[in-house]
């Protein structure tokens, strides 16, 4: 840090006489690109930019407490409320010198997540991440998707391609639990394949088509202009199609631990290939698709799984559903879209929480698919307290503990109602 | 764009407000009561001049902090409400179709030659909010709110960054329009999405909280002046405890604000389980929250001097 936290820009003994707040105009710049830098080493987005601002702001209003100095710099470089924390603990180890400069460990932008693995606090997800081999390589796997015929635009609207070459057969019927940790790493390849797209909607802005069923009055008076004011071409146009907003909630807690890695994995797939929110959960949710977006898988779910605090711990889905809705889903993310859930359904709370969460998520869903990776178990009865109750509310129920089952998630997910 | 024009528009406006006290005290004159935070990020909004982005959750006074603004300033407020799907033309200008066929028709029946120009001249195009506040002729900068911005698809939030950057924008048959005073940015966000962040690095950002009890009492005070005092800081209390609540939609200050003078209008001087169950309608809007709170006991509301 090049700022002395010692000598703060408001108690240090003046070096000038100009400035009576005791900074010299020289030391404005230079004190605002240190305090970017320490900002943007704390993980915080931050460019030169907001360090020029920051001066700007300085020269403009001085400002004549700590409190003032504050609000200039949280203006400034914070752009968001989940950043408000870490940039608390920045102005505090800069201006105050207080805080251990080894920084914000919980935050989901910081980098350092690779050392939180090697603590061990992601035991399962994290670990094949690192070392594991790299798959492709002596594997052709580009004959696999069965995808390559062109799209035709008023083809069904989900595209559901399953990869069958030989060699990954087994793994396609294989249990996710029961996969060995490069086994994960090849399913990642494949589930790559799997196309998750959710059903259209008719938006309400419409774009120019030669068959839409609206006549565009506006453009056809434009064009008639050339033809000496008579309406020669009519100009129609068509409500613009657009894919529905897709929302994963995964179970993270100790019972699913086994199927947590396969399914961080398919997160992953869904916010890249179906711009999907993905939450996970335990205990508490957390809101993953930050950390999920990213074209490297294995640091992207390295990413998360840092982000995550609640490893296998209890589940509390009824709690999770609650602050989803209140926190997410009624502000607009689950309005009109596909719900996924993936859990098996064991509840510690109260089953009735599950019963009313889910209610209230159907009334702003617009399918709710649950997947229970235990539904393939021979003896399996949905007698789960939790799950019982979520599943009058379920549009679909389907298992996705084996890569083939999971093609059955991805047609649920592009299934209409 | 000329530079002096620019700099006096910013002289008008910091004579108008020199630093962070005064505003905070104009703002309170226009009954706006802002605290430290809001009002060093609005002061930056105009000073910088920088776009400045409220986020905050519903009714904490995200649009009342720009229209404050404009009314401290004695100028006007546009304001563009976001939606999906919302387009360049609906924001910017359009030209007068119906009106340059109707020219047209006129100009063949009748005698007078009919230039080009005159066709996209200033009588055929139609000012859309964003123009009105490039266009404007000052003496002071408009101020200029884009409200619920993350209801707009992300495109139309690119068109908006690239026209705020630029203070300036072309239409092919006039030429480029740049602002003399470009207009004062607010935005603001309900954060149903998140905003692009291209966006984000180019605005100021203020989190909104909800006011201490003390503070919300006299912003409900200021706007139901009938309403007495003790009353005010009543509802205050309770509104704050049902935040604390587990309810769906937890009230704002307007929620504050229509509650007390629902109240006002009965006649009650203190908050008690009766009034509170009769107008518990204007501060929970959800059946649910409702029930939650009747079950819980009214009285619980109305215990004045909880915290």
């Amino acid at each position: 840090m090049a700022t002395e936290p010692s000598r703060g820009p408001l108690s240090g003994p003046s070096a000038s006489a100009d400035r009576p707040d005791g900074l010299a105009a020289t030391e404005v710049p230079a004190l605002a690109a240190a305090f970017g830098r320490a900002v943007h080493d704390a993980g915080l987005p931050c460019s030169p930019e907001h360090s020029v601002r920051f001066a700007q702001a300085l020269a403009l209003a001085r400002p004549s407490n700590r409190n003032r100095l504050y609000w200039t710099a949280r203006t400034v470089f914070v752009s968001s409320r989940e950043h408000v924390t870490a940039f608390d603990r920045v102005f505090a180890m800069v201006f105050d010198g207080l805080v251990d400069p080894s920084g914000p460990r919980g935050d989901r932008t910081a980098p350092p997540f690779e050392h939180a693995e090697r603590r061990g606090r992601a035991p399962q997800p994290g670990a094949p991440a690192m070392d594991g081999p790299q798959p492709e390589s002596d594997r052709p796997g580009d004959g696999l998707s069965a995808g390559n015929e062109t799209p035709d635009p008023d083809a069904p609207e989900r595209l559901t391609a399953m990869p069958v070459a030989n060699a990954d057969e087994r793994l396609v019927h294989k249990d996710f639990g029961a996969l060995a940790p490069e086994e994960l790493l090849e399913l990642a390849r494949l589930m790559r394949s799997l196309e998750v797209a959710t059903p259209l909607r008719r938006t309400r802005r419409a774009r120019r088509h030669r068959h839409g069923e609206r006549l565009d009055v506006r453009a056809t008076l434009r064009h008639s202009r050339r033809t000496g004011g008579d309406p020669v071409r009519r100009v129609r146009r068509r409500r613009r199609l657009e894919r529905r907003p897709l929302v994963v909630l995964c179970d993270i807690s100790g019972s699913m631990e086994p199927y947590a890695r396969a399914f961080l994995q398919f997160l992953h797939g869904a916010v890249a290939a179906a711009d999907a929110e993905a939450f996970v959960f335990a205990t508490r949710l957390t809101r993953l698709t930050v950390a999920l977006r990213g074209a490297q898988p294995q640091l992207a779910i390295s990413r998360a799984a840092a982000a995550t605090p609640d490893w296998s711990g209890g589940t509390r889905i009824g709690l999770a559903l609650q602050h989803f809705n209140d926190r997410h889903g009624r502000r607009g993310m689950a309005r009109g879209a596909v719900v996924v859930i993936v859990s098996d359904g064991w509840e510690r709370g109260d089953p009735e929480l599950v019963a009313r969460e889910m209610q209230r998520l159907r009334r702003l869903a617009y399918r709710i698919v649950w997947v229970n990776p235990r539904k393939a178990a021979r003896d399996f009865v949905p007698r789960a307290g939790g799950m019982a109750a979520a599943l009058p509310s379920c549009d679909a129920f389907v298992g996705g503990n084996t890569l083939a089952a999971l093609s059955e998630v991805v047609d649920e997910i592009g299934a209409r109602r | 764009m000329s530079a002096g024009a620019r700099r006096g528009a910013e002289a008008a406006v910091r004579e108008r407000i020199p630093d962070v006290e005064t505003l905070v005290r104009r703002l309170g004159e226009t009954d706006y009561l802002a605290d430290e935070g809001l009002a060093t990020a609005l002061f930056f909004a105009i000073g910088l001049p920088q776009p400045l982005l409220l986020e905050g959750e519903a009714g904490v006074g995200k649009t009342e902090a720009a229209k404050a603004l404009a009314a401290l300033l004695d100028t006007p407020l546009i304001r563009v409400q976001c939606y999906e799907g919302i387009d360049a033309s609906e924001v910017l200008y359009e030209w007068n179709y119906p009106r340059q066929l109707l020219r047209i028709r006129l100009a063949e029946t009748g005698s007078d030659a009919l230039a080009e120009e005159e066709l996209f001249g200033d009588d055929y195009l139609i000012r859309r909010p964003l123009l009105r506040a490039i266009e404007h002729p000052g003496p002071r900068p408009v101020v200029l709110l884009i409200d619920e911005l993350d209801r707009a698809d992300d495109d139309f939030e690119a068109f908006l960054l690239e026209l705020l950057a630029e203070a300036s924008l072309t239409i092919p048959e006039l030429g480029t329009i740049t602002a003399t005073h470009p207009p004062i940015v607010i935005l603001t966000s309900n954060r149903t999405r998140d905003l692009h962040d291209a966006l984000k690095r180019r605005c100021l950002y203020h989190w909104i909280d909800y006011p201490s009890a003390e503070r919300e009492a006299e912003i409900v005070r200021r706007r139901v002046p009938t309403a007495p005092a003790a009353l005010a800081a009543d509802v205050a209390a309770a509104v704050r405890r049902l935040r604390g609540e587990e309810v769906q939609k937890a009230p704002g200050i307007a929620e504050a604000i229509d509650w007390v003078a629902a109240l006002a209008l009965l006649g009650v001087q203190r908050l008690d389980a009766d009034a509170a169950g009769r107008t518990l309608g204007t501060v929970l809007k959800y059946r649910e929250d409702q029930e939650l709170v009747r079950e819980r006991g009214l009285e619980h509301l109305a215990v004045g001097d909880g915290d």
